[in-house]
């Protein structure tokens, strides 16, 4: 049930793209927004608030004493004196709001529900009348007794109380605190209920007020109404806040022609009657006064209180120099990409000609990029922000830029600007839309619209009107939201229609909307005869054209279609990063088809963003079980990861982890995927510590299994841990696309053996060019773990070794094969059983001299002496140690027993003595790649494996490169030494592998071995008989071994005297040795070592192999798989696998099944 | 309006749409600025979205007129830019001679044209700020001859790099970071036009654009487009008009004075 609905989640999350890639828009999804971020949006509250009650409500104001013809949206004439509003009254956790504007959202908000509201704010803003107060600036609240049903409470605010000093209140005339009447519809339990939240708000809010006195006292309303009056006629004793650099280098434009003075006459009124700054109260007077341009001191303030930032501001008055201290001296792109553009913002503008106004100028855009590295510095932002300087203080201008970035235009001046691209297509359809005539005349031209307009609406038409006009826009904007910039635009091409359908192309399309911004303040009908009309400038028009004949554009509109364009939009983004990307990868990745970089790229950012979403889950459902107070699992809980793979943001900086790259891998290679059975076994029964070393690791695992079932879950192995510490060339614990591309293609780019061997031997090599006795046993269990899943017959054609790579072998050799039929996988156990011991041979040639005494397993050996003849000659360093090698300590020969079992063609005592030295932790030893290389090609299926298999397991596109394809010549031109010696060879030790072949087969067959190779049934029946013919191959062996150590204990005075505890015996001995040992029986049954983590490995290999047995079983019986396409290719295979995968999930359903009730259902 | 004063209007006249592309600040915009009004500017504002220009470029036997599209450099407005190479015959990359890393993002930018722009589109790789470089004399015009064998030096940032002393003789308080050496033998690579130029002094900046109205073959020369094809000159981002120290209009007789290149 619970995997059921976490499927349907992790489903819906892949198709609805607008919970990917659109980081910047809400946080929450925003297709179905939020009621809380509609709640925000509505009321430019800060993203901490979320509505917690509403309620129906009539507002009363006070009648104004000069009474100033207002007329309100609902006015109620005659009984009752001052304007009643009726509305929706919303508290949050530190805000009161009041609206008469219907709500953009219902309880159960989604624009879907929400259809009542149209949008339409007839210029009053999503916030229509009302008002948005903190509740900290409310002083008192009463409770008004009526004799009626009416719930009333009185508001007093701190409206003009908090700038007062206590000294000059006594001149200033008597001070009338603001106060209002909210009369709350609804039931009484409602109004209750309401009173009772706004309580315990005002309460909380308490704590505030200190802040709210920093901030208010840096707004010029308070100066204007307190300090501002007094100035005129003593001395001034307060100097007036800081407007911007207007006031010191003017403001743009004719203070008398902008009528600047009776503007600001008119809202001092306003402040009066009506609050200001926090407590100010909206109605329908306010939109107007915007509506005609905002008087230059003014303009700042009443743009942060129209778009929010004042709320923010609020909330962290400090956080601007904060900010500035706190990474003061630091350095970044973004820090370089703004000292660029400095010297070129508004240059004309007196104040950025001065070096105060670049500082100012400066020191914001840095704060800002600190803020939001996501973010960081966007050309055109310079050029926004060097405008709201003219008007506001830094402080003021910083947090207006980060609502402008974050909230009103987001993805605007983003990486990709994603925000940009996409309002253009809404630009472009919406003239479609309105003007068919010009938008088809536009397209038949061949002229790109959006060359035109994006610069409008990037730098907010600051950068193309005259800056008077760009501002009156903006203070409408500020209000009214980003669909005024979809209104101007719309009616510039509106007014100048006529001429634009002339136009033929670009060019001229570009100089008549020039030249008519060049003409906006002219008279828009020069010739009329009504001097009336004649004085309507072109602007006015504009602005008249914009927001009455384009009215019907509303921000809904502006949101639906944004919802329409995005896919494509991203679409076009992700392709063109995807590409960018690609080709900027460097000299490395030309090694790869770009197919195969194409699925590299794909594939990286989709396990990114799939972590991040498993991220974000378990986030939630800790969240949640923690509200459910269910500590045992939230303990569990990995902390929300603040990475993000920013897929829609294209080529950033993103790293995967571990943890992800194990995912990559599973992705990529069969090898890498988690046997699922194995899995829950291991769980089962693992110890203690190795639980808590691998814990997160873990958990991961079982989470991710719940929550994405149709994923193939990464194994975890050492293996993959070295190709991840190798490819992370920047020892940075993550990988870029950079890292992982480059690590694929010196992987993959050539096909060439020696390559291929080359890149294994580096995995192990320490860093000397020595790859020492623990790297070797690594290296032979990576080649377990690499070929536990088959080969793969369709990815690795050449490695079915039978007759055409046979020929040279012996005939006795061949027929002992048409007898056994053994599988390629059965073989190759015997390849690496061999590779360990020749790798100890030739890592210690004086292992040699014993050998020849005893005489035994002759044909290897001579082989071996061979062999060792050009390794000698090849590398010194084994000479060197080969001194060292005769003082073998009896003790030792336990310890041979548990590398002997995997050697199973000599079972002698010499043998198996000889192995011993070569265990001997006292006689450091190493093999150099030479030697591995030898050890590699001396037997044909590691020479098979690392031709074509190792590569080739990584999977990545169906198109590789050419140059991968290409048939290697590798071998004999590269190793032109071994010619000589094949014969001998093949010879040797094909015989060598016919004698493993056979015994194993009839441990094999006595384990109900079938054959393989028959689809769905031949890979699983590879693993089962693998497992058990190694199981019992080992026990034999490890029988012998003990028969032998009793024996050689009786006459050894050394300290086994517990026969089954062959591991413990190296207790004594140094960690590295008792670490080797267990590694080495890790494929073994009942031999542990000391060693934990070595142990766990084996006891999970272990339980693959039991798991997989059980799973046959079922197989056998009666479960019957779906057959799916039984095409050939790798596909099939693939497919298989995951089908065996799922028949292993199914059969063990029970004991998962009461895990994960146990932990994610209570 | 007015070219038709340079006595240019009998020769076939065609109109070739140019894009300019590069990393930020390395005067993409001034070289148009140089070579349509022929003038400089320290502060030029940077260019959002995209500048539109149009300049007049007459050849012996016909005349080109440049649709020049002036790109912004910021790397994130990158992807805008297959918005304004779409369908460009000639495409200038700049460089600035003085920063490694602008060699680096210029490769990128012919690796995209090559690929995603219009086929047998014209690439001329151009190192600006050549006035910063000590020496000159490495001004060097036409079409990279093939002498050097093209190999590019290491694009380490370490100024000592002894690849450069092989063209710098003085190397005395030298701005240069990128060889002309270096960046030739890369040009030659990709077969594109090279130039070194300084968007300050004017060095080379005109012969730029003549070779490449020379390099764009007869046939792919579409006839003039009509309509206000000489009132088209004008900038796009910094668009302002009536502050004529960033619209180009006010400069348009000297320019038209100017006529042209010399060539």
């Amino acid at each position: 049930m619970f995997q059921l609905s976490s499927f349907v989640q992790k489903a819906q999350s892949l198709i609805d793209p607008a919970n990917f890639i659109i980081p910047s828009l809400t946080p929450s999804a925003d297709r179905n927004p939020s009621k809380s971020s509609l709640f925000r949006q509505q009321f430019r509250l800060p993203d901490s608030q979320n509505p917690l009650h509403e309620i129906t409500a009539e507002l009363a104001l006070p009648v104004a004493p000069p009474s100033s013809s207002t007329h309100g949206e609902r006015p109620r004439d005659g009984d009752r004196p001052g304007n009643r509003y009726a509305g929706q009254l919303h508290l949050s956790e530190r805000f009161l709001c009041f609206s008469t504007q219907p709500t953009s959202f219902l309880p159960s908000a989604s624009f879907a529900v929400s259809t009542s509201f149209t949008g339409q704010t007839h210029g009053t803003g999503p916030s229509g009348n009302g008002f948005t107060v903190p509740l900290c600036s409310i002083r008192r609240v009463e409770r008004l007794h009526s004799l009626t049903h009416v719930f009333a409470l009185a508001l007093t605010t701190w409206n003009g109380a908090l700038g007062r000093h206590p000294s000059s209140s006594a001149k200033d005339p008597p001070f009338v605190p603001q106060r209002f009447t909210i009369q709350l519809m609804g039931s009484r339990q409602a109004c209750e209920r309401f009173c009772d939240g706004l309580k315990k708000g005002l309460r909380e809010a308490m704590k505030e007020i200190e802040d709210l006195r920093v901030v208010v006292m840096d707004c010029y309303s308070e100066y204007l109404l307190t300090g501002g009056s007094k100035a005129k006629g003593e001395e001034p004793d307060r100097q007036p806040p800081d407007a911007g650099l207007g006031m010191v280098f003017r403001y743009p434009g004719d203070a008398r022609k902008l009528r600047d003075r009776s503007k600001m006459r008119l809202w001092a009124e306003y402040f009066r009657e009506n609050g200001r700054n926090f407590t100010l109260i909206r109605q329908p007077t306010f939109h107007k006064l915007i509506r005609v341009g905002l008087p230059n001191r003014l303009r700042g303030e009443i743009w942060e209180l129209a778009s929010g930032s004042l709320y923010a501001r609020l909330r962290s008055p400090r956080l601007y120099h904060e900010t500035l201290s706190k990474f003061d001296g630091r350095e970044s792109l973004a820090i370089d990409e703004i000292e660029k553009d400095l010297n070129r913002s508004l240059p004309e503008y007196p104040g950025f000609q001065s070096e105060e106004g670049i500082g100012r100028l400066r020191r914001v855009l840095t704060a800002y990029s600190w803020t939001n590295e996501q973010i960081g510095y966007c050309q055109a932002m310079n050029i926004v922000v060097a405008a709201l300087l003219i008007y506001m203080s830094e402080s003021q201008a910083f947090f207006l830029l980060s609502v402008l970035c974050d909230r009103i235009l987001p993805g605007y001046y983003s990486t990709t600007m994603y925000g940009t691209l996409l309002d253009q297509k809404v630009f472009e359809s919406l003239v479609e839309k309105t003007m068919p005539v010009l938008w088809e005349h536009l397209v038949k031209s061949d002229v790109q619209l959006s060359v035109v307009s994006l610069p409008w609406f990037l730098s907010l038409y600051i950068n193309s009107m005259p800056l008077v006009f760009a501002f009156r826009v903006l203070d409408v904007f500020f209000l009214e939201g980003p669909k005024v910039l979809f209104q101007i635009g719309l009616a510039i091409l509106r007014i100048n229609g006529e001429e634009l359908l002339d136009v033929q192309d670009d060019g001229s399309f570009i100089s008549i909307l020039k030249s008519y911004f060049s003409s906006l303040d002219e008279s828009a009908h020069p010739r009329s005869e009504n001097p009336k009309l004649r004085a309507v400038t072109r602007f006015q028009e504009l602005m008249v054209v914009a927001f009455k004949e384009f009215s019907g554009i509303t921000h809904s509109t502006i949101e639906e279609l944004r919802a329409k364009h995005k896919d494509a939009v991203l679409e076009n983004i992700e392709s063109f990063a995807k590409r960018t990307s690609i080709r900027n990868l460097g000299p490395d990745s030309k090694r790869l088809s770009v197919e195969d970089l194409g699925a590299i790229y794909d594939r990286f950012y989709e396990v990114l963003y799939d972590h991040e979403q498993r991220q974000k889950l378990l986030a939630e459902e800790k969240k949640r079980h923690e509200k459910k107070k269910f500590e045992r699992f939230s303990v569990q809980a990995p902390p929300p990861d603040a990475e993000v793979g920013r897929v829609g943001l294209g080529p950033s900086s993103t790293q995967m982890d571990y943890d992800a790259f194990r995912e990559f891998l599973a992705a990529t290679a069969k090898w890498a995927v988690a046997d699922v059975r194995g899995q829950a076994w291991n769980e089962a029964l693992s110890e203690k510590n190795r639980q808590l070393s691998n814990q997160s690791s873990v958990r991961g695992r079982s989470k991710s299994d719940l929550k994405l079932e149709d994923k193939p879950e990464p194994a975890d192995h050492e293996f993959m841990q070295r190709l991840f510490r190798n490819w992370d060339v920047d020892r940075s614990q993550g990988l870029s696309l950079q890292n992982v591309v480059n690590g694929l293609a010196h992987l993959k780019g050539t096909r060439d053996i020696m390559n291929s061997i080359n890149y294994f031997f580096d995995l192990y090599d320490n860093g000397t060019g020595q790859v020492d006795r623990e790297g070797i046993l690594g290296m032979s269990e990576a080649l377990l773990f690499l070929s536990r899943r088959g080969f793969d017959g369709a990815l690795t054609p050449s490695d079915l070794p039978d007759d055409s790579h046979d020929a040279p072998l012996s005939p006795y050799d061949r027929e002992q094969k048409e007898d056994t039929k053994l599988s390629t996988d059965e073989r190759f156990l015997g390849s690496v059983s061999s590779f360990i011991r020749r790798c100890f041979e030739y890592a210690d040639p004086s292992h040699l001299q014993n050998q020849e005494s005893t005489g035994g397993g002759t044909t290897v050996d001579q082989a071996a002496a061979d062999l060792d003849a050009f390794s000698i000659g090849d590398d010194d360093d084994d000479l060197i140690e080969i001194e060292d090698w005769p003082n073998l300590l009896p003790a030792q020969s336990t310890s041979k027993s548990a590398s002997e079992p995997s050697n199973p063609t000599s079972p002698s005592r010499a043998a198996s003595e000889s192995a011993n030295a070569a265990l001997n932790p006292d006689h450091p030893l190493h093999i150099t790649l030479p030697t591995f290389r030898m050890v590699v090609l001396a037997d044909e299926l590691l020479e098979q494996f690392f031709e074509s298999f190792f590569p080739q397991s990584f999977h990545l596109s169906d198109h590789p490169h050419p140059a991968s394809l290409a048939p290697s010549s590798s071998l004999s031109s590269n190793l032109t030494t071994f010619t000589n010696l094949g014969s001998v060879r093949s010879q040797s030790f094909s015989s060598n592998r016919a004698s493993v072949i056979s015994g194993a087969t009839v441990a094999g067959f006595s384990g109900g071995i079938v054959p393989p190779n028959k689809g769905l049934r031949g890979v699983l029946d590879n693993i089962v008989s693998d497992g058990m013919r190694m199981a019992a191959e080992v026990r034999k062996k490890m029988e012998e071994a003990q028969r032998e150590m009793e024996r050689n204990a009786l006459g050894r005075e050394e300290d086994e005297d517990d026969e089954d505890e062959d591991g413990r015996g190296l207790v004594t001995s140094a960690s590295s040795a008792a670490a080797m040992v267990g590694g080495m029986s890790s494929w073994g049954v009942g031999i542990y070592s000391i060693d934990p983590e070595r142990r766990s490995v084996r006891e999970r290999d272990r339980d693959l192999l039991e798991g997989a047995e059980a799973a046959s079983v079922v197989d056998g019986k009666d479960v019957h798989y779906p057959t799916g396409d039984a095409g050939g290719g790798d596909r099939t295979n693939d497919h298989d696998s995951q089908e065996v995968r799922s028949s292993r999930r199914t059969s063990d359903s029970v004991n998962r099944g009461v895990f994960s009730m146990v932990e994610f259902d209570s | 309006m007015s070219d038709s004063a340079a006595g240019s209007a009998q020769k076939p006249s065609s109109s070739v749409k140019l894009v300019l592309l590069g990393e930020a600040a390395v005067g993409k915009s001034s070289l148009v600025l140089r070579f349509v009004n022929n003038d400089f500017q320290e502060n030029k504002e940077p260019t959002i979205g995209a500048a539109f220009l149009t300049q007049k470029c007459p050849l012996p036997t016909r005349t080109i007129k440049f649709e020049i599209w002036d790109t912004a450099g910021q790397e994130r407005f990158a992807s805008l830019a297959p918005m304004y190479y779409r369908n460009a015959q000639a495409a200038l990359v700049v460089y600035d001679l003085t920063k490694p890393s602008s060699l680096v993002k210029a490769k990128h930018w012919v690796a995209e044209l090559q690929r995603q722009a219009s086929p047998g589109i014209v690439i001329a790789l151009v190192g600006n700020k050549l006035d910063l470089a000590n020496d000159g004399s490495g001004a060097s015009g036409g079409i990279a001859t093939a002498t050097e064998n093209g190999v590019p030096g290491p694009e380490t940032d370490g100024d000592t790099s002894e690849a450069r002393n092989e063209e710098q003789e003085s190397a005395t308080s030298d701005a240069r970071k990128i060889s002309t050496r270096e960046a030739r033998g890369y040009a030659e690579e990709e077969g594109l036009l090279f130039f070194e130029t300084s968007a300050k002094t004017g060095v080379n900046v005109v012969e730029v654009f003549t070779a490449i109205a020379n390099a764009i073959p007869e046939t792919s020369l579409k006839g003039t487009r009509g309509g206000g094809a000489g009132a088209g000159q004008s900038a796009l981002g910094a668009g302002r008009s009536g502050d004529d120290s960033r619209v180009n209009l006010g400069d348009r007789n000297a320019a038209a004075a100017r006529d042209g290149c010399a060539c």
